[in-house]
Parts: structure tokens; sequence; C-alpha cells
């Protein structure tokens, strides 16, 4: 008995090699895996809408005419697709880039000073628990419709995940290379170029990416309340035209935006930011790391039932 | 040898621990000083901005706030509001919980995890608000409309964290089990979901910090009672003491859950496993 399923996964590698040519080992593609849930979903709106169940439904070729056409320009809101695109952008870095200096200042106290960490701490876990809608309704109420208050919600949203992983990151620095560095008297700025800032990076990097992915979300809520354009007030404007194709054409240029951002933005800087480490392994472990700051900005008391996390309060 | 050598340490180790120990309750005094600090000057600048920098009317102190709330209590809407919100919550995102524990189980199987990636990558970084949106348009005012969105928000989180135990799981335990001939489901019952469940919880906790927000949000939309709908009212007929005391309270209760109460279930439930009670 026992031999018997011994001998099965020896002899399990040729078979799979023979399957290559048949459908089976088609579907087990990776590629084919990850194409074929966008595919799924195509055939089940086309399916649900063949129905007909109702009337407000958007229909696929309807949202594909409405997507093509702002792509082409035409458009009946006020700004089309690229100016709101653009307008969005301009505010959402702006608000990154004030986060990211602020941020970063006030996490490299906490993470240096015991006083400043105590100070600021539970404010930091007050903001970044609080919803951006609050900050939008607020603000739009304060600054009106303008630049004014969807940047500052933009700030308000992204500021508190890169306070803590900068914080986070200042503590991890690796003490003992820094002992050692001085004991051979290596010089401050060599010091700071060749040690702190290599080691901060991988926290440097997820505080942007989450920075900006949360400040992104917390621009679109701002847009809607505290702005009369933008992508977040044109996926509105839609709605309060009662488009249901166009908000779904909208909602996938939002997905596509995500997507890119993602895919070519964050990966393409995280590979030329890592290139010096030296495996493709050290980089995945890098990711987990990252992921998991993920997961510990976004909760740092809570993280305790992760193995890897060490707390120390 | 041994024994006399730990009871001459003793006696120096307590002076050093005494030392030690003193040092460290200056360090906690020091540091509650500055805590307390933080809160007297953060909410001196709020209670001083009202009405120096901002309209009292725009930037309601704390102060007004804790005056405020006994009114929002005596509306009679106040537990109502809570009560409709918490279903909301919790239906939305008993949902999400289950397919997004279902997918985050799946993602044992290679071809699964490249088949759900890209859907989750969409649940992570699209925003909640074009989902609220997008359900409200397609089913209006019928629960989907605010299923959709809760779910839609909340199940990648669930299912990237509940992958993320997936990954870490005991190989050689379930390498053995295989070796031994424990039939699938046993595997899954006794070493698979036993090791995922303090991941699961943090996919809890995680999600209901995410969900409680969607779920506000789809409420100032679509719906004519809880508190996303008093946010709306409140901020509409510009009463920003009102809007803040509702949000405020409503922030203090959720984040009550999700510290402590969670916290408290986490623990209770993991008490016997001394690696993740303690970490």
């Amino acid at each position: 008995m026992t031999a018997v399923t011994e001998q099965v996964p020896k002899q399990q590698p040729p078979v799979k090699k023979d399957d290559d040519t048949g459908l089976v080992a088609f579907i087990k593609k990776p590629i084919v895996a990850r194409l074929l849930f966008p595919t799924l979903f195509i055939a089940l709106w086309l399916f649900v809408d063949g129905l007909e169940i109702s009337k407000v439904f958007p229909a696929p070729d309807r949202v594909a005419q409405f997507m093509w056409d702002e792509l082409r320009l035409e458009t009946l809101a006020r700004t089309n697709l690229y100016e709101t695109l653009g307008l969005s952008l301009v505010r959402l870095f702006s608000g990154f880039a004030v986060s990211m200096v602020v941020g970063t200042a006030i996490g490299l106290g906490m993470g240096l000073s015991k006083s400043v960490d105590a100070f600021f701490h539970d404010w930091v876990m007050a903001i970044l628990a609080m919803p951006a809608l609050v900050w939008a309704l607020f603000l739009g109420l304060v600054f009106g419709f303008g630049h004014t208050g969807p940047v500052l919600a933009t700030i308000l949203a992204g500021i508190p995940f890169v306070i803590i992983n900068v914080r986070e990151g200042v503590r991890n620095t690796p003490r003992d290379l820094f002992d050692m560095a001085s004991a051979f008297g290596v010089p401050q700025n060599r010091m700071t170029r060749h040690l702190l800032i290599p080691s901060l990076m991988p926290f440097m990097f997820a505080a942007a990416r989450y920075g900006f992915s949360v400040g992104w979300k917390g621009l679109v809520l701002a847009e809607v309340f505290a702005s009369d354009r933008g992508m977040g007030w044109m996926i509105k404007f839609w709605y309060d035209a009662h488009r249901s194709f166009a908000v779904v054409g909208y909602a996938f240029f939002f997905v596509v935006f995500a997507f890119f951002l993602e895919k070519f933005v964050f990966d393409k800087i995280y590979e030329r930011t890592f290139r010096w480490r030296p495996s493709a392994g050290a980089i995945e472990l890098v990711e987990e790391e990252v992921e998991e700051h993920f997961i510990d900005a976004l909760d740092p008391e809570g993280a305790s039932t992760l193995p890897k996390q060490i707390r120390e309060d | 040898m041994t024994a006399v050598q730990e009871r001459q340490e003793q006696p120096g180790k307590s002076a050093e621990e005494e030392r030690l120990e003193a040092e460290l309750r200056r360090e906690k005094q020091r540091k509650w000083f500055w805590r307390i600090l933080g809160y007297i000057v953060v909410l001196g600048v709020w209670e001083l901005s009202s009405g120096w920098v901002l309209e009292e009317n725009l930037l309601p102190g704390p102060i007004r706030i804790i005056q405020t709330f006994p009114e929002i209590v005596a509306t009679g809407r106040f537990f109502s509001s809570f009560g409709a919100t918490l279903t909301r919550i919790i239906v939305g995102f008993g949902i999400a919980l289950i397919l997004g524990s279902a997918i985050g189980l799946l993602t044992q199987i290679k071809w699964f995890e490249n088949f759900f990636r890209d859907f989750q990558t969409v649940g992570l970084t699209s925003p909640g608000l074009v989902w609220a949106l997008v359900g409200l348009i397609i089913w209006g005012f019928q629960p989907m409309g605010w299923i959709f969105p809760i779910v839609m928000v909340t199940f990648a989180l669930v299912s990237v964290n509940i992958a993320e135990g997936v990954r870490s799981l005991p190989k050689d335990l379930i390498d053995m089990a295989k070796a031994f001939g424990t039939p699938q489901h046993r595997r899954q019952r006794e070493i698979v979901i036993p090791h995922l469940a303090p991941f699961i919880f943090t996919a809890v906790r995680f999600g209901f910090s995410i969900g409680w927000k969607v779920t506000v949000l789809t409420e100032v939309f679509s719906s004519n009672e809880g508190i996303g709908f008093e946010m709306r009212v409140s901020s509409q007929l510009f009463q920003l003491d009102v809007f803040f005391t509702w949000v405020l309270s409503f922030f203090v209760f959720a984040l009550f859950l999700e510290k402590v109460v969670l916290q408290y279930f986490e623990r209770r439930f993991f008490h016997w496993r001394q690696e993740v009670s303690t970490a």
C-alpha cells in the first residue's frame, strides 16, 4: 500500500509533460488563469445583460462606447477625461509631496525620540482611523469648492501611513552596523548615505506606496464634496445624470488607473530602487516585509497575531 | 557548581534589576508626561482654533461637541442609527468575510492564486466611492446597493491576509499528513484551519476597520437612517457641531469594537497558544 503511494509522485512529472499539449495543460498555465477571470467576468456581464432584468443595468456595449468616446475627447461633461485626470493628479501629487515631507519629519522624530513618539502616537492613530469621508465633508464646508479641500484631504489621508512607516524604519536601522562604522571612523555623511538611507529605503517605499494609494482614495472622495471638478467629481456627475453606463465606464477608468500605478509605476520604481540587492529571493523577502508593514501601518497595535511581528509596547 | 554561581549572581542581579526597574519607571513616567502633554496641546489647539482661526460654526471645539452629545441622544435617533449602521456592517462585512476567506483558502492552489490575483488588486486599489456609486446605480436602494461596495472594498483585504497565512503553512506537517494518508478534509480541518486562525482574526480586524468606513460612505448616498445619513443631513444643514458629534461618537464606538472587543476575543481564543498570545 505504502509502496504504491510512494510510486505515484514519482510517476507524475512525466505524465504532466505529456499533458502539455492538451486543453487541461493550457488552462493550467498561469497566464491563462489570470486572463480567465476577466473573461469570465465579461461573460457573466453579457449573460446578465441578456436577461434584460432592468432598464438601468449598464449594457457592456454602451459602457464600451462611452469609454471609447471619452478617450476620443467626445464628452458631455465640462472637462474631458484627460483634463479631469490631469487636474486630479496635480492635486494628488501636491498633497502627496506635502505628506511625504511632513510625515517623514514627524516619523523621524518619533523614531528617534520616545518622548516625541508618546506625544504624537495617539493622534496619529486617530487620524489614521478617521474615515476620509469626514475630511471630505468638513473641508468642503470650510474651504468651499476649490483646490484647498481636496489637497488637504489627500494630506490628511496619506500622512499617518508615512509617519508610521518612517518611524518603524528608523527603529529598524541596524545598530550594530552603525556601531561598527563609528568604530572604524566612517564620517557622518558616508554613514548616512551608505547605512541610514539604504536601511530606511524599504520603509520609505512602503510609506510612499500606501501614502499614495490612500491619498488617492481620500482625494477622490473629497472631490465629490469639496470640489466641482476632478475624477471623483466626474463619476458623481455621471451618477447624478443617472447614466449607469457612464458610471460603470468611469469605474473602469479608475480600475485601469490603479492597475497602471501598481504594475507600471510602483513595481518599476521598486525594481530600480532595489536593483542593488543581490538576488531575486531577497526582493521577495522585502516585499513580504513591506506587505506586513502595510498591515502594521493599518493597525499597529493589532498586528500582534502576525508571527514575525515584534511589538515593543 | 552551577547552583553556587546562581546564588552568587542572584544578589548582584537584583541590585541591577532594581536600577533597571527604576529607570523603566522613570521612562514610563516620562512617556506618560509627553503623552498627556500631547493630548493637552492637540485638544487645546483645537479648542482655541474654533472661534479664533475658524468660526465656531465651522469648527466646533471639543467642549461644544461634548455638550452636543446629550442633544443627539435626546433626539431618539441615536441608538437606532447605531443599530442601522451596525446591521449593515455585520451583513456586508459578513458576506465579504465568507467570500474573502474562500478566496484566501483557494489560493493554496497555485492556479487559483493566479486566477484571483487581479481581482484582489482591483479590490485593494480602487476607491470605495467608485463601488458605492456603481452599486447604487445598478441596484438602487435595494440591499445589494450597499452590500456590493462593502464586499468589494473589504474582501480583498481579508483574502490577502489569509493568503499570507496560507503562504506560511507548515509544509512539513502537511507532507507528513499526506504521507500517513490523511484525507484532504481532515488535513484542512486539523492543520490548515488552526494554522490560519490567527490570520483570520487579523483579517477580521483589518476588514472591520475598513468596512465601517465604507458602510458609512454608502449610507451618505443611499440611506434614510444610520450614521452616514446623519452625517449627510447635518453637514447639509451646516450644523457642524452635530456632524462632529455623530462622527466622533461612532468613531469612538468603532475603535472600541476594533481595539477592545475584537482584541479581547482574539486573546481569549488564542490564550492556549503561547507564541501568538505573548507576541
